[in-house]
């Protein structure tokens, strides 16, 4: 029986020696299946589409004259809201400035 | 090139993807570190030392935090991970057929 096992052992071992797996004969917690392991960080970033930001590329690239649609549509109602006397209120310079809107509302 | 633009990232998708950066840039600092906290031939004191600079390294940097929410509409339940959709997109998609070898049950 002992010499059976001897031979299997011997076996294991040279199986570790052909294709490069750590022999462990103990089972010990090496931690070897931590390395052994595929990485999972390239795969996961693949995971949504990639998005085009046309903001980004008209901001690098400003000689290309590419617009932003949903910018220039923000800007666009900004200007309206403007003409109907609906826009932000002017920033205060003063403390006393800031006293009188407070009052007001 | 037009669902690409179409697809709008939410605040839950823009952090799940920051996640899922941070992942692969620590993912193999980690991995060095979490092979010597598991080994148990090291002695006790380096595997301690290893186990606690796991824990300093961020939140956006461990694979759990990485989520697999919808690319579409970036809900986070009822996803069908195979396609990156939730069960409603997926059921768009799938019927205007733009889904290979998707189609509707019949028999």
């Amino acid at each position: 029986m002992s010499a059976l096992s001897s031979r299997l052992k011997a076996l294991t071992r040279l199986q570790c020696e052909i294709f490069q797996t750590s022999y462990n004969p103990q089972n010990l917690r090496t931690g070897a299946k931590y390395l052994r392991k595929h990485l999972r960080g390239p795969a996961m970033v693949k995971y949504y589409p990639e998005v085009v930001n046309v903001a980004a590329i008209a901001r690098e690239f400003p000689k290309m004259g590419l617009v932003d649609p949903k910018e220039a549509q923000r800007l666009a109602d900004v200007e309206d809201r403007k003409r109907r006397g609906k826009g932000a209120p002017k920033k205060a310079k003063n403390k006393e400035d800031s006293r009188r809107t407070a009052k007001r509302r | 090139m037009n669902n690409a633009m179409k697809a709008m990232r939410n605040a839950r998708v823009m952090r799940d993807v920051k996640a899922r950066k941070g992942v692969r840039d620590n993912e193999i600092a980690r991995r060095a570190y979490i092979y010597v906290a598991r080994n148990t031939t090291l002695p006790p004191q380096v595997r301690h030392q290893a186990q606690l600079q796991l824990n300093t390294f961020g939140k956006y940097t461990r694979p759990t935090t990485v989520k697999n929410r919808c690319s579409e509409t970036g809900r986070g339940r009822g996803i069908i991970s195979e396609f990156a959709l939730c069960r409603f997109q997926f059921r768009i998609r799938a019927l205007a057929g733009e889904l290979n070898g998707v189609h509707k049950a019949c028999w």
